[in-house]
């Protein structure tokens, strides 16, 4: 290639199209997966390098858009930045221009675990403190941002299962640095908790990322919440979601809608029960009356029994009873059946032939009369032979 | 007494009954109808009040399910920086 054809530059020339051709050739937005090394504020900026061991660019976060992130990175932070490339033309220098920089999962639970082990050691986090709900709350104060998806789930859940309950909505801000707006709100509900007749505190988000809920594990915003002077209820994203908040409340429950299951009474249940009492009640009504009832007749019965005529049937009975008795013992029976019994003159009865002799007067009584007779003759009976 | 008069004077209470139940809400009239269960189910309560009872007993039945029908649910949204009522609810 011969030294004419090859494009010539001045210094600016060549930065200028250096940056012609990024600007041409390159996203204008992009996302970086990095760690973060260094940061350092510089006249309300912060810059700092973004690395991934590997490789490493300079990045900044200009003053204006700082104030508006929800996080601020420290050092050694996985972050996801949404950003552009910067490129300097008078030095040429290469730098990312950070439009928004969130924790890396890694990160936010990383914070997590610290907050919830120094609130643990603490004792701010106890399962013993939690506060038992209130079985039907007159008044709930939900806390959410408006509006929103999980309001409007919860609201519908609310007109279903429990209208009695007034609901004090109170938007908070869920993107951004919010956490000292959800902590400012938090501390003036709390003051005015009993003036507005608060039961229990409802803190809800809907769905999202682990990161969008990283404001839940901010230690000064759980420190408020765990000093809240009503039981806490947390429906914060998904079902696998926990965060410190959930940990310090006295109930979390798995999703906003949850929450409402958790602290709303079921109206249909409740009916059920009135249709059981009332149910109840008549029993009681009838079951009075006749056991009443059956009072009265036991006491006609004793009065009855203590009557002169009811006593002479009774002694009537028993005369009955005992002329058949003394039938049934009878020896007439016996003789019915053919037996006869016999007696001497004397009118002994004659049991052996011991007691008779030839000449006696004997008197076989039998069924129907009496034989008088004489003895001719005695016959004894041979013993019977043994065997 | 006459059975009108006395007619008149249960209706009398009834009435009665029903405005104080008016002034409760579901829990303590739920409490209300429970106590009064309570007393007719030991037998404490004399056989000349049994059937008075038995009606102030659902006076506050009617009023829980009278609040349980109710399909109004009230909804105040506070100004987050003032905590003021808004008018958006």
């Amino acid at each position: 290639m011969s030294v004419d054809r090859l494009p010539t530059y001045s210094v600016a020339e060549l930065n200028t199209a250096i940056g012609s051709l990024l600007e041409r050739g390159f996203a204008p937005r992009f996302l970086l997966e990095a760690t973060v090394s260094r940061p350092q504020l510089k006249k309300g900026h912060l810059w700092l390098t973004l690395t991934d061991g590997a490789a490493s660019i300079s990045g900044v976060v200009w003053a204006s858009k700082l104030a508006q992130l929800s996080y601020r990175p420290a050092d050694g932070d996985g972050v996801t930045v949404v950003g552009k490339l910067n490129f300097w033309a008078a030095r040429a220098s290469l730098t990312v221009q950070a439009l928004d920089i969130r924790p890396s999962l890694s990160t936010v639970l990383r914070d997590f675990e610290r907050v919830r082990q120094l609130l643990e050691q603490e004792g701010v986090i106890d399962p013993s403190l939690q506060r038992q709900l209130p079985s039907q709350p007159s008044t709930i104060a939900v806390l959410t941002s408006v509006p929103s998806s999980a309001l409007a789930d919860m609201l519908r859940t609310a007109a279903e299962r429990w209208p009695l309950t007034q609901l004090i909505v109170v938007p908070i801000p869920v993107q951004g640095s919010v956490a000292p707006t959800i902590i400012a709100t938090l501390e003036g509900l709390a003051e005015r908790t009993d003036r507005l007749g608060i039961q229990a505190l409802v803190l809800a988000r809907g769905g999202g990322s682990r990161e969008d809920l990283a404001v839940f594990d901010n230690e000064a915003l759980c420190r408020v919440l765990a000093r809240y002077p009503v039981p806490v209820v947390t429906g914060l994203g998904h079902e696998d979601d926990l965060t410190v908040a959930d940990l310090v409340a006295d109930h979390r429950a798995a999703t906003p809608t949850a929450a409402m299951v958790a602290l709303l009474p079921d109206r249909e249940a409740e009916r059920q029960g009135l249709v059981q009492r009332q149910s109840r009640m008549r029993d009681a009504l009838l079951g009075r009356i006749l056991r009443e009832r059956q009072r009265l007749q036991d006491r006609a019965f004793a009065l009855q029994n203590q009557s002169p005529l009811e006593k002479i049937r009774r002694q009537r009975h028993e005369l009955d009873q005992k002329q058949l008795l003394l039938k049934a013992l009878s020896p007439d029976r016996w003789l019915k059946r053919g037996l006869a019994l016999v007696s001497n003159a004397a009118g002994d009865a004659i049991q052996d032939l011991q007691s008779v002799k030839i000449g006696d007067q004997l008197n076989i009584r039998m069924s129907d009369g009496t034989l008088e007779a004489r003895v001719d003759q005695i016959q004894r009976s041979s013993p019977n032979p043994t065997p | 007494m006459s059975k009108r008069q006395s007619s008149n004077e249960l209706r009398d209470r009834i009435e009665a009954w029903r405005k104080d139940a008016a002034g409760l809400n579901y829990e303590e009239a739920m409490q209300a109808l429970d106590l009064l269960l309570a007393e007719l189910q030991n037998d404490s309560v004399p056989l000349a009040e049994l059937q008075q009872r038995v009606l102030h007993g659902e006076v506050y039945l009617n009023r829980c399910q009278t609040l349980l029908d109710s399909v109004e649910q009230s909804i105040v949204e506070l100004d987050p920086t003032t905590l003021e009522a808004t008018n958006n609810a």
